[in-house]
């Protein structure tokens, strides 16, 4: 849940980038880098191995100030897709108000995709996160590349789900925004009950993703 | 599931100032940062808490430091605004290699803790596991118990079945001995009353005769002379022949006795012959029984049932022999029991059955002729009796039975 600290009149949300290895989460992070132009932007933190591979997380902080002064701070992380960095990806995932699922289109990939998402259902399970509740995004990334599922395919899929689908070419930057901007209004929805962001702190929905996900002009 | 238990402040949390800079030789950045603003200087907390500080600071300049994002704290001297901001971002950079390195490290120590405690839960659920194997255990104690009463309860029955099956075999052979002599008793009484109308016819004469030669000439037409002989053996035929159906009889009587299992003081030895005179008719001409029966005391049993023991072992050494076979029935005190030993001249019992003989339902014989229970049933006996039956076999050189009594 949504860390809220009263003293430093801050509240921080956490999302975490989550999803099979080389997916292309931490280039979903470099992009968002680039592409976003919110109120704060920090530095982002990587922590790669020599070969690109994500050994602990990445991490990127963002932040909004809202009408009443409250500072929004958004920290997105990812998590090392590598199967065997279980314990890491569960600690990062912990305390997580959202979940980017990063999937890779590439036919070849299904079955990584699908293990990777049942291991996030079951990890979210052990940290103590509802996971029907959790805010998710499903993204297929990847697009440019051959041999990748169709589209149509894709949906199908996911048909009975309830998580919003988004189709990605990260590396050029495609699709990553709207990613975020799909988690960014699930987020919202998920805590303005209890963080009172419309009522008491004058932000609303469309307000919250804007300044949040606003493009760099 | 229950979730595992997470570290109220994780790797991600805050990081203040004076966190960042715990693992900072804060006297030798505070000569650094003296060197490159050529003033005195003081380093504070969000909060206005001093955390580094040198000479004089009149408040010229106040920069905020950044941590991620936001400010976590403020540089205050009296240099240039380009001495303190490039100040700042030498701070900054510090600052942020210490955050890369404490939240690394302290990621990967949870989770190290993660991993231990994933240990725990499989050593958890591998003592839930063992819990429930144990539990299991205990329940199959408690079938198998269940088990042997259903079994105890089929082996009486059993039990039963084949008493009924041997008595039922027994009472058609005792027919077959008692049919026997009771058909010429019979037939003998019909030639003897054909014998007394020849004499009675002969008798009638009598009055009338005109003399002795007349009645001796009578006499000798009438054969009388062979009547009388033949009538003295036909009575003693026939009386040989009722004091067999009596022996039968009474020895049948003895035998019929199973049901009234009561214990007794009883002579095995006696026993063993009342046994062979009753089974005698199913065992004539295939086998003959030898007796060597020893001075054995009296035996505390079930009569009746150990005659069952012995009928069973005298049949199936019938079955086992060509005739004319033999069975020895041997009778000793031996290790302070009482030992029978039975033995055949029989073919013997090959390896491979050996170990089952005593197996219900267990039979070499053709259908119908064995049941497969006389050996069950009478281990079940000889053990009800505190004994054991001992079986020393080979093929071709018959088949020895001990059952060993214990005396009381
Ligand atoms: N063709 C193509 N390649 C991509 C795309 N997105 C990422 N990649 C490449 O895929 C590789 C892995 O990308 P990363 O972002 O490091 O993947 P990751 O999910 O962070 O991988 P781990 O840290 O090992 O879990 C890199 O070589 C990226 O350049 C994309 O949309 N198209
Ligand atoms: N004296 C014996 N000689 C050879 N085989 C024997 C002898 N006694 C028992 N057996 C073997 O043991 C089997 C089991 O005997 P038993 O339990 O009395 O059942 P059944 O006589 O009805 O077959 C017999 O079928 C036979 O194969
Ligand atoms: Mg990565
Ligand atoms: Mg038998």
């Amino acid at each position: 849940m949504a860390d809220y600290e009263a003293e430093a009149g801050r509240i921080t949300i956490k999302l975490v980038y989550y999803g099979p290895a080389q997916s292309g989460k931490t280039t979903n992070l470099m992009r968002l880098h680039d592409l976003l132009q919110p109120e704060m932007k920090g530095e982002m933190m990587t922590l790669e191995t020599h070969n690109d591979r994500t050994l602990f997380f990445d991490l990127l902080p963002l932040g909004i100030t809202a009408p009443s002064g409250l500072l929004i701070k958004f920290k997105l992380f990812t998590v090392p897709g590598q199967v065997q960095h279980d314990s890491t990806r569960k600690a990062v995932l912990s305390r997580a108000d959202g979940v980017v699922f990063v999937a890779d289109s590439q036919r070849a990939q299904s079955v990584n995709n699908g293990a990777a998402f049942e291991n996030l259902a079951e990890n979210a399970a052990r940290v103590g996160l509802d996971f029907e509740r959790l805010p998710l995004v499903v993204q297929f990334n990847k697009r440019d590349l051959p041999g990748v599922l169709a589209e149509e395919e894709i949906l199908a899929r996911w048909q009975g789900a309830r998580w919003p689908v988004v189709f990605s070419t990260a590396l050029i930057g495609c699709g990553v925004v709207e990613t975020l901007r799909a988690l960014l209004e699930q987020v919202y929805d998920a805590i303005d009950g209890q963080m009172q962001l419309s009522a008491v702190h004058g932000l609303t929905r469309p307000a919250f993703v804007d300044a949040a996900a606003g493009l760099a002009p | 599931m229950s979730p595992d238990t997470v570290p109220a402040a994780g790797f991600d949390r805050e990081l203040g100032l004076d966190e960042l800079l715990r693992s900072v030789d804060r006297a030798r950045l505070a000569d650094a940062l003296v060197a490159l603003l050529g003033t005195g200087l003081r380093l504070s907390d969000v909060r206005g808490r001093e955390l580094l500080a040198r000479g004089e600071v009149h408040g010229g300049v106040r920069l905020p430091v950044r941590g991620e994002m936001e400010p976590i704290g403020y540089l205050e001297c009296d240099a240039t605004e380009a001495q303190a901001a490039a100040a700042v971002v030498l701070l900054q950079w510090i600052l942020r290699a210490n955050a890369r390195y404490l939240m690394a490290s302290e990621l990967h120590l949870q989770a190290v803790h993660e991993d231990y405690a994933e240990l725990q839960r499989r050593h958890a659920a591998l003592q839930e596991s063992e819990a429930r194997y144990r539990e299991l255990a205990l329940h199959l104690e408690q079938r198998v118990a269940e088990q042997v009463q259903t079994i105890e309860a089929t082996q009486r029955r059993l039990y039963q079945s084949e008493k009924l099956a041997s008595v039922g075999q027994l009472a058609a052979g005792v027919a077959h001995e008692i049919n026997n002599p009771i058909g010429f008793i019979a037939s003998n009484l019909n030639t003897a009353q054909g014998y007394l109308q020849r004499l009675g016819h002969w008798a009638e004469q009598l009055p009338a005769a005109p003399d002795l030669a007349a009645v001796q000439q009578a006499w000798a037409a009438a054969d009388l002379g062979f009547v009388l002989q033949d009538f003295s053996d036909l009575i003693d035929e026939s009386r040989s022949g009722a004091a067999r159906v009596a022996r039968i009889v009474a020895d049948l009587k003895g035998f019929s006795r199973v049901d009234q299992g009561g214990e007794e003081a009883a002579d095995i030895n006696a026993i063993i012959r009342q046994v062979c005179n009753v089974a005698e008719g199913q065992i004539r001409g295939r086998l003959a029984p030898v007796f060597v029966l020893g001075e054995v005391p009296p035996l505390r049993c079930n009569a009746a049932q150990l005659g069952q023991v012995i009928l069973n072992l005298l049949l199936n050494a019938a079955d086992a022999v060509t005739p004319p076979g033999v069975v020895t029935f041997e009778t000793a005190v031996a290790q302070g029991q009482l030992r029978l030993r039975v033995h055949d001249n029989g073919g013997g019992i090959p390896p491979t059955v050996l170990p089952r003989i005593f197996d219900p339902f267990f039979t070499t014989k053709e259908v119908g002729r064995g049941t497969g229970l006389g050996l069950t049933v009478s281990n079940d006996i000889v053990r009800a009796h505190g004994g054991r039956i001992e079986v020393d076999s080979r093929p071709g050189a018959g088949t020895t039975f001990t059952v060993w009594l214990p005396l009381r």
